[in-house]
């Protein structure tokens, strides 16, 4: 039994060690940042409910987040659908395309919408040639840009969950769903859609999460009303140096993320094969 | 640009360095501690004016960086002075001054002839540099002849169409949007700032980003995606050096200067005034104007100048008619309760 014990403290130290001193210290320098200046004072959390900026970036960014986590979960899962049911060849292909963007750095797709979407960029060029505008279109600095670029860099994550869980769905239940038949409407809807729920619970809770954080992107692409929780936060830390201010808006940061992941652990379903 | 900028600057560093080795062997009695901004202007500054002074005068500068008004107060108020001269911002110089903490500059020593004009001689303190946040606009994106001059063009969006972007940020902002509305540019302090706003309001649609750094503003105008934008003057001169289709407008332009003033207490001051008085020598002047062009109020400067060179500067003589002398007292206290607002401004 000790020996159980010391193998486990063993095996969860390193990641004990890494997360106490790069997590959990600073982050209890954030929140002491936020409480005490230097004598303790709720200014800064009374200035949380006071202030309509700070409210209104929460607002808009939990909404933001929102509906690029819809928008992701939309377009990802048939993607997803036509991997799970394509040849074991072309789903190698695929998998590669999919994860190639995925692993490259969120700055560079970033600007690559940049590139895309500017005013003498790929898509106002071509359908200014075309004629079907006369001049430049604002597309780069608008929430349509922002909500274009992040559903590009986090539907992979929502694909791969998804794509894991559907893999795994027993065929041989469909085909039973039509021997007694159902149409393949129905087998889909009543056997396999519910079957690869978890996987689509599962990358959602992640893009939301990630979403929450998002700070270049919107930085770069978005016009004035764009301004996330994050961005926030760097205005605070750097224009008017008030860091307990920044620190208290990081810990509503914080909090949010852990609600969102208990929320989704709520409502999410279990997935069959262990409840 | 950039990489070729910070290529000469190395270069500039290591001869510098060099230089300082073989400058050892001098027989230097004192050393004078001069405080600034460091990084690659302050190499540029000791090959152009800290080495040949030690030559000429066996004086020894040593410069320290960064400019810190709270190490000034606790320096001026423990006794403990380590500074000889310090560079100093607007409102630095405001609050230092308020508190004490600077000595007069004897003038008689500095600038015994009177060249210096009386915007750079303060009582306690030295103009050293002038930079501008001013109007930069596309060449190719207006015809022949016609090119945004002032604020009053930068919110004309019938006569000059097109995107525009300014600073994220109310300071110099409010200042334009008051000249752009008809204020006399002499009588711009105290801000009206309702008026100011509600001129902003016009802009506002016009204006797809506001920008944060000086590389950005940089991109937006090459990049085509504004016409013109607020910038730093100071980006746009090697831009127009590559012959990038880029001019500036000065016309309401924000003249903001920086200071050398001595520390209450500091131990050099004789030496520190010599070391003062080489600043006004324009051939010196011109050599680092060549390389940084943030000048200050140097006589005989823009003669010896290239005259494209000259004509960029905030300091060329129908620049500075042009411009308005920001006030960083005014916005000293009220900085804050304004950016507030603006941030709210902007998210509506």
């Amino acid at each position: 039994m000790s020996r159980k014990v010391a193998r486990t403290i063993l095996l969860l130290a390193p990641g004990l060690i890494l997360i106490g001193f790069l997590f959990l210290f600073p982050l209890f320098g954030v929140l002491k940042l936020s409480l005490f200046n230097p004598g303790f004072t709720t200014a800064s959390f009374e200035k949380l409910v006071a202030s309509p900026v700070a409210l209104l970036v929460m607002e808009r960014t939990f909404i933001l987040a929102l509906t690029v986590t819809v928008l992701s979960v939309v377009t990802g899962y048939p993607i997803a659908y036509y991997l799970a049911t394509s040849s074991p060849r072309w789903r190698t292909i695929l998998v590669y395309l999919i994860l190639l963007p995925f692993w490259t750095s969120i700055l560079i797709r970033t600007y690559t919408w940049m590139v895309v979407l500017g005013r003498e960029g790929l898509v106002n060029s071509v359908l200014q040639w075309t004629g079907l505008i006369d001049g430049p279109t604002q597309l780069l600095f608008t929430g349509l840009a922002v909500h274009l670029a992040m559903v590009q860099i986090l539907m992979p994550i929502v694909i791969i969950t998804c794509y894991s869980t559907m893999i795994e769905i027993d065929e041989g239940l469909i085909r039973a769903a039509r021997t007694l038949g159902a149409t393949p409407g129905q087998a889909f809807a009543k056997v396999f859609l519910p079957l690869s729920l978890p996987g689509v619970a599962t990358g959602a809770a992640m893009c939301f999460i990630l979403s929450l954080g998002f700070y270049i992107t919107p930085a770069l692409l978005g016009g004035r009303r764009n301004v996330m929780l994050s961005n926030l936060i760097d205005f605070e830390v750097h224009q008017t140096l008030n860091w307990s201010f920044a620190s208290v808006l990081a810990l509503v940061l914080l909090a949010a993320t852990l609600v969102a992941l208990g929320l989704f652990r709520l409502v999410a379903p279990r997935r069959r094969d262990q409840g | 640009m950039m990489n070729s900028f910070t290529f000469t600057r190395r270069l500039l560093g290591a001869a510098a360095f060099a230089a300082g080795l073989a400058g050892l062997s001098a027989q230097a009695q004192t050393t004078i501690v001069v405080n600034g901004s460091g990084g690659g202007l302050a190499q540029v500054i000791t090959k152009i004016y800290e080495e040949p002074f030690t030559k000429e005068t066996g004086i020894k500068v040593r410069a320290t960086a960064p400019v810190s008004l709270p190490k000034l107060k606790a320096m001026v108020e423990s006794g403990n002075v380590e500074w000889d001269l310090t560079e100093l911002g607007g409102d630095d110089l405001l609050q230092a001054r308020a508190n004490g903490w600077l000595m007069p500059v004897d003038w008689k020593v500095v600038d015994p002839d009177n060249k210096l004009p009386a915007i750079a001689r303060l009582p306690d303190a030295m103009v050293t540099a002038t930079f501008s946040t001013v109007i930069a606009y596309r060449t190719d994106k207006f015809p022949a002849g016609k090119a945004p001059k002032n604020w009053a063009d930068f919110w004309n969006v019938k006569e000059f169409p097109g995107p525009r972007s300014l600073q994220n940020s109310p300071v110099g902002n409010l200042e334009f949007a008051l000249l752009a509305d008809g204020v006399p540019k002499d009588k711009l302090y105290p801000l009206d700032v309702e008026r100011a706003f509600k001129k902003l309001d016009q802009i506002k649609p016009h204006v797809p980003t506001w920008w944060t750094t000086g590389a950005q503003h940089v991109q937006l105008l090459l990049d085509g995606e504004v016409v013109m934008t607020s910038v730093w003057n100071g980006r746009i001169s090697p831009l127009r050096k590559e012959g990038k289709p880029v001019a500036l407008a000065w016309g309401g332009g924000q003249l903001q200067l920086s200071y050398w003033g001595l520390p209450k207490g500091a131990k050099h001051p004789a030496e520190v005034f010599k070391y003062m008085s080489i600043r006004l020598d324009p051939a010196k002047g011109a050599e680092f104007v060549n390389q940084v062009p943030y000048p200050g109020f140097i006589p005989g400067l823009m003669e010896r100048l290239d005259p494209q060179v000259a004509q960029d500067l905030p300091t060329y003589p129908a620049n500075v008619e042009a411009q308005f002398q920001f006030d960083p007292g005014w916005w000293a206290e009220r900085r804050a309760a304004l950016t507030e607002r603006w941030n709210a401004w902007l998210l509506q």
